[in-house]
């Protein structure tokens, strides 16, 4: 077993044990916490595929954006020790039921599909290629999309603000 | 890529500038005076869709990202009058003092998801379908909890939006398989690479599980009621017919230009999500008093209904739903826009309170009854002739048994459709809604829904166009 | 070196993300903890793209780019649903699901 391999084992087992403890801790600030190693286990698995600019955007925007907006969250509409409720038994069979068979279903199918691995020459994923694509109007570029999110991270902040934005009168209803 | 290239999405460019002059708008009126921006709405979405009827041209551009034809056209511009019915319908709430110092911000949400709707229908490829679907949706999880008055529309907007971010989370796990099978993002790509295999069937079903949460399909429906009934009657009548529309018009084109060679397999989940739905819709329609909340799963069942024309698998079954969806547009929000003026107008949402309105509203009494018979499907209103076509399209097919269902709900749905008419013209109160007259961009749009109600139905060119520019498997 | 891991491997991990983030959907009645499964399964999809691409057409960067896409979007609606959340908060006093739940059948 060399280094990739021992590494690759390493993250697994840290996505795998934390995602279900994402699921299942009664602390919400603890899930809040097991989902940053999730998610800096994932940056970790991009890292190793020689996705360095993926990593570097799952760090950046999920690692660091999304939790600490959960965890802000978190902070306003709890207290920090505050404990999520029991959940009855026949809600955790259902919701296992429906995601193991889910899951085994889908193991199934992978394990049996046939991939065909690496058949073709491996592109260089560097920032120039990336903004490269970003830009390219063609066939297997992306300027359209990258114009359109522009316009939904717009309407996102409108939404956001028209929601969150306190009333100037009648107070009581907040 | 040239400016002629770009115009191929005019419709798009000119609802992105009346974005920018709405949000200019914004920012240069006054706290007191921003109801007077109403009518530019008004101005700017029949902009829209003069700027996209006049210059709008086929074409693929973008790579193969961004394609329109006809029927995207056709569809469009059923959308923008679907929006602008919606505006008229909602200038009252909107004129609320409670929403007064907001105007804007509902104008421009709605015209961001209606941005979102045409990239999506436009999509030639699965990212910016997806890009679409989320403009599409984000924004009215915000327009859901815009009520500042009622603690339900802050519940139908958190509902809305974990319900169709766990639907898109489902979807883009089927896309990945898809990806992962063909190599592709492209619909033209996948198309011709597609197999039946283990792999891209998990995703299929997987992509077809979240579109069915989009739209609302049984078993997945349990986010709809409890939005359309907290949600203002503006934003509910918006998502029950332009978003509903938008991603049933979407899904049947992947459908059948994406997952062409895998109908075998599509058809059948399809048989088994339309007989569901229209059985759950019926059963839970039957039992509601609120009447927003009897529309929601109304337009469940309808939604079921329209599984049949996908199940047409030709030109017809695609011609057939547009055209349905074009009679569901203007029938519901007939009914939606009755109910908003009244609700406008006394505050009473159900059923009961409906009692004896023939006496006092006439007017008000006949427009709601046609609406409700359309969507019922009772000849001779144009909601018969949808609901027809949609038959004939599945009977093409051979799908008899199927049929036999469908009937039997469309008879038990004539039940529940004719107790608001039968509290209206039959039953008797001591104290009916008092008469009064209905402010007139509320009427306004009523009477289009009306009068489209009789063109669709009486104008059979409508549907002879829609399907010499659809496209069959 | 880099094929080494079989791909399989990786998509077992993904989808094991992907169904805990399902039941936790299905278990959690905290608004905020519900929001964060949501998370686990974009993740897990952004993890099927990148393999895929990775292992089977590294010749181009469609997956690539469709989770860098996916990453941006989820950003925008976990902003949108967190205002809705403290939205929720401020009228209801609690983000529990069960608790928010004025509307009957």
């Amino acid at each position: 077993m060399n280094f990739h391999e021992t590494f690759f084992i390493l993250l697994a087992a840290i996505i795998m044990i934390f995602s279900v403890l994402v699921v299942t801790t009664d602390k919400i600030l603890r899930a809040a916490t097991y989902l940053l190693f999730v998610l800096l286990a994932t940056a970790g698995l991009y890292y190793w595929l020689q996705y360095e600019f993926m990593a570097a955007v799952q760090v950046a925007l999920y690692a660091g954006g999304i939790v600490v907006l959960i965890v802000f969250s978190v902070l306003l509409t709890h207290q920090i020790h505050h404990k999520l409720v029991s959940i009855t038994l026949t809600r955790k069979l259902l919701a296992f039921g429906i995601a193991g068979l889910g899951a085994l279903v889908s193991i199934v199918t992978i394990v049996n599909y046939d991939f065909n691995t690496a058949p073709a020459e491996a592109m260089k994923v560097d920032v120039r290629q990336i903004g490269l694509h970003l830009v390219n109007t063609g066939h297997n570029g992306f300027a359209l999309p990258f114009e359109v999110v522009s316009i939904l991270l717009l309407a996102a902040l409108i939404g956001a603000i028209t929601i969150a934005k306190k009333e100037e009168s009648n107070s009581d209803n907040i | 890529m040239g400016l002629t290239e770009i115009l191929t999405m005019s419709h798009e460019l000119a609802l992105i500038a009346a974005l920018i002059i709405l949000l200019i708008s914004e920012i240069f009126s006054d706290e007191k005076s921003k109801y007077k921006f109403i009518p530019l709405a008004f101005a700017l979405i029949l902009g829209a869709g003069v700027v996209g009827l006049i210059f709008g041209k086929t074409g693929i551009i973008f790579g193969g990202m961004y394609q329109n034809d006809a029927l995207r056209m056709a569809m469009k511009l059923i959308l923008d009058l679907a929006t602008l019915i919606v505006f008229l319908q909602s200038t009252e709430w909107i004129k609320h003092p409670h929403n007064k110092n907001r105007v804007l911000e509902f104008y421009l949400l709605v015209f961001a998801t209606l941005i979102g709707m045409n990239f999506m229908i436009s999509s030639g490829d699965f990212l910016m379908f997806y890009l679409g679907l989320e403009l599409a949706t984000i924004p009215i999880a915000a327009l859901a909890a815009f009520d500042r008055l009622k603690n339900n529309s802050a519940e139908a907007g958190i509902k809305l939006i974990l319900s169709s971010a766990l639907s898109t989370g489902l979807l883009l796990y089927g896309l990945s398989m898809i990806y992962g099978t063909t190599g592709s993002i492209y619909f033209s790509e996948i198309k011709e690479l597609i197999t039946l295999n283990s792999l891209s069937m998990l995703g299929m079903i997987f992509f077809i599980t979240g579109m069915a949460f989009k739209i609302s399909l049984a078993p997945f429906h349990f986010w709809t009621a409890d939005v359309y009934q907290g949600s203002p009657i503006a934003v509910t009548s918006y998502l029950s017919v332009v978003s509903k529309g938008a991603a049933i018009f979407i899904f049947t084109f992947v459908l059948y230009n994406v997952f062409g060679a895998t109908s075998a397999i599509w058809t059948q989940i399809l048989v088994m999500l339309s007989v569901i739905t229209m059985t759950i819709g019926n059963l839970f329609a039957l039992r509601q008093q609120n009447l927003k909340r009897f529309l929601a799963y109304s337009s469940i069942a309808q939604a079921g209904f329209i599984m049949l024309g996908i199940l047409g698998q030709s030109a017809i079954g695609m011609g057939s739903v547009i055209y349905f969806l074009l009679i569901y547009i203007f029938s519901n929000l007939g009914a939606f826009g009755v109910v908003a003026i009244i609700s406008a107008q006394t505050g009473k949402e159900t059923i009961a309170d409906y009692r004896g309105l023939y006496a006092t509203n006439p007017k008000l009494s006949l427009a709601l009854m046609l609406a409700l018979f359309s969507l019922a499907g009772i000849p001779p209103v144009a909601g018969f002739f949808g609901k027809l076509f949609l038959f004939n399209a599945a009977a093409s097919q051979g799908y008899y048994w199927l049929l036999f269902v469908a009937v039997v709900n469309a008879t038990i749905s004539l039940y529940y459709y004719l107790l608001p008419v039968k509290a209206m013209f039959i039953e008797k109160t001591d104290s009916p809604i008092a008469t009064f007259k209905a402010k007139p961009y509320m009427a306004l749009s009523v009477a289009i829904c009306m009068v489209g109600l009789v063109v669709t139905g009486f104008a059979s060119v409508i549907f002879e166009y829609l399907v010499s520019v659809s496209s069959g498997l | 070196m880099l094929y080494t891991i079989s791909i399989k491997y990786f998509l077992i991990l993904s989808t094991l993300m992907f169904f805990s983030g399902v039941a936790g959907f299905i278990i959690r009645k905290n608004l905020i903890t519900i929001l964060m499964s949501v998370e686990l399964m974009l993740n897990a999809v952004n993890i099927n793209f990148l393999v895929f691409n990775r292992y089977l057409y590294p010749d181009q960067l469609q997956g690539h780019f469709f989770s860098l896409f996916i990453v941006a979007i989820a950003a925008a609606e976990a902003s949108v649903a967190i205002a809705l959340i403290i939205n929720i908060y401020r009228r209801f006093n609690t983000i529990m699901v069960n608790k928010v739940d004025e509307m009957k059948y």
